[in-house]
């Protein structure tokens, strides 16, 4: 028979110097670190840490949708399956599906949805699948922020990353990132996603008391907060690539001492030949984008005759 | 516009402004957001003229008429065959775009009826079977209609088949096929490579495929990199000497 023990929280959340419990400041987020491509199989895969948080997010399609009367004849759909393992909070969780997961699953679709061009998959389904192998409070936001690096990470068009975390109040503070225990014993909390292009909220919930000035203030704090992420997945992006380019520089280095230049097979990285090859591919989607984005039929036709006339100047070239 | 393809090309995240200079035209891999362009890519940005493009580092295959397919037979009906062509959808091939009908009649004796022909024809593939196809017709409403009807198309008896990242492609062929030449040269394996991102492999031995497909690897990971060719080059050389092949 289980025994349960109530909850003991700390009488005091803030100290005399304005230190939260785990030494942070009022505008401090915990540790952040993030990562891409980190499972084989699936489409496109991010891996999270955002305090004790560990959450894996993985995307597949756009594929067919089962059952299949949810699908949508001019749209895709985003699906989000948030699931947290038995092991990841204090006591076990069931591993049935409950009430919260279905909530979180379905802001975090509501989140992304408006950074996808959902319009360009009819009759298909964009699967996230959301799983949190360590909690510490806060996984709604940083599986938003995994969920969003995962849908880059995919080769999915997107308009701007999501970046997710929140803010709340405490001993009468209002503070930024809240943990597992600011968030239960705390007076409130909001967690809140934002689009990072034009900073504009995807996600806002509200749960405690709060005057609408210290509202404006988790507000500001939020966006504050937001940007140091967006930071950080801009930046474990870009990582990713430049390693492999840092050894490939190194390797080259290498090779041009061992051959001789006469020797060497003439090539351009990126030439005509290959990206035209490429640009075939992606053009169709190109086209009904720019008409959505873009219908002034001025602008259509001034690119046509642009286009030819590059193409003439490159044969030339050669 | 030549200059631009010896530059180490940026980088960029969705969402990145790639210029707020009104002069430049989004080209692919980019929108317009009120006075700047933007990627929606994680690509390379790459300035061509007006044009600005992102050139996207991973992407799904969207089939296109006239390509060039490797597929998976994964379902068979009285009337025709599902096809894995690693794409949204399966693909459908019909018998009558199976065998060329109109050859098939002529030949001896009594004439046979098409439908006759296309009960014949549906014996041809087997469930697992991996096929060479052209696509036929592609929509946004129905499935890909596949034929197998056409030089070099058909059934594949021998060899290896990888799946790589549809966008590094370009890569693997490289200018004017140098990549691919290179390839096929130093490994002597025989290649094809389907536009969705499925490569066939056949070489002398399983050694000279291992080394085929270890390269093909390499060049997957660093397509976004300057000076690739001479770096396989050399990779394969190395190897060789490594093991032994000739």
């Amino acid at each position: 028979m289980t025994i349960l023990i109530p909850e003991e929280y700390p009488k005091k959340l803030i100290d005399k110097n304005g230190k939260r419990l785990d030494g942070r400041a009022l505008d401090e987020l915990r540790p952040f670190s993030c990562k891409i491509g980190v499972l084989a199989n699936a489409d496109g895969s991010a891996y999270v840490e955002h305090g004790k948080n560990k959450i894996y997010a993985g995307v597949y399609g756009p594929r067919e949708v089962h059952p299949r009367h949810l699908a949508r004849p001019d749209r895709g759909i985003i699906r989000v399956d948030y699931r947290m393992t038995t092991f990841s909070v204090h006591e076990r969780k069931s591993p049935a599906p409950n009430r919260r997961e279905r909530e979180i699953s379905k802001i975090i679709e509501d989140a992304l949805a408006p950074t996808l061009f959902l319009e360009l998959y009819p009759n298909s389904a964009i699967e996230v699948y959301v799983q949190v192998i360590a909690a510490d409070g806060g996984t709604r936001c940083a599986s938003t922020t995994a969920a969003s690096l995962a849908l880059a990470d995919a080769g999915l068009p997107l308009k701007s990353l999501v970046a997710a975390v929140a803010a709340g109040k405490a001993d009468g503070e209002i503070i930024l990132d809240l943990g597992d225990l600011e968030d239960k014993a705390g007076t409130a909390d909001v967690p809140a996603a934002v689009r990072m292009i034009d900073e504009e909220f995807t996600l806002l919930q509200f749960d405690g008391e709060m005057t609408p000035e210290e509202f404006e203030k988790s507000i500001k704090l939020i966006k504050k907060g937001a940007r140091e992420i967006f930071a950080k997945q801009t930046a474990a992006i870009k990582e990713k690539f430049d390693t492999v380019r840092k050894e490939t520089e190194e390797e080259n280095k290498k090779i041009e001492k061992l051959v001789p230049p006469e020797e060497k097979i003439t090539h351009a990285s990126g030439t005509k030949e290959e990206e035209k090859a490429g640009e075939e591919k992606s053009d169709k989607a190109e086209e009904i984008k720019e008409e959505k984005e873009d219908p002034s039929d001025t602008k259509e036709e001034e690119k046509k005759p642009k286009k030819e006339k590059e193409e003439k100047k490159s044969e030339e070239n050669k | 516009m030549t200059e631009n393809n010896h530059e180490i090309r940026e980088i960029v995240i969705p969402g990145e402004i790639l210029t707020e200079d009104k002069s430049f035209i989004p080209g692919r891999g980019a929108i317009r957001q009120g006075d700047r362009i933007i990627s929606i890519y994680i690509g390379l940005k790459e300035v061509r003229g007006k044009y600005i493009n992102v050139v996207p580092l991973r992407g799904k295959y969207r089939p296109e008429i006239g390509d060039k397919v490797i597929g998976k037979i994964v379902d068979i009906t009285s009337v025709k065959w599902r096809v894995d062509i690693n794409a949204k959808d399966t693909g459908i091939l019909k018998p009558r775009d199976a065998i060329d009908v109109y050859d098939k009649r002529s030949q001896r004796g009594r004439k046979k009826s098409s439908r006759e022909l296309e009960a014949e024809a549906m014996k041809m593939y087997e469930l697992g079977d991996m096929l060479i196809a052209n696509v036929v017709s592609v929509d946004r409403v129905s499935d890909p209609v596949l034929t197998t009807v056409g030089e070099s198309l058909g059934k594949i008896d021998e060899g290896t088949i990888i799946g790589i990242d549809v966008p590094k492609i370009p890569r693997i062929i490289g200018k004017k096929g140098s990549m691919i030449k290179l390839l096929k040269d130093l490994t002597t394996c025989r290649l094809f490579i389907a536009k969705n991102g499925l490569v066939w492999v056949k070489g002398a031995t399983s050694e000279y495929e291992k080394l085929c497909i270890e390269a093909i690897r390499k060049i997957e990971r660093e397509a976004h990199t300057t000076g690739l060719t001479d770096r396989i080059n050399y990779y394969i050389q190395e190897k060789k000497k490594e093991r032994g092949l000739k």
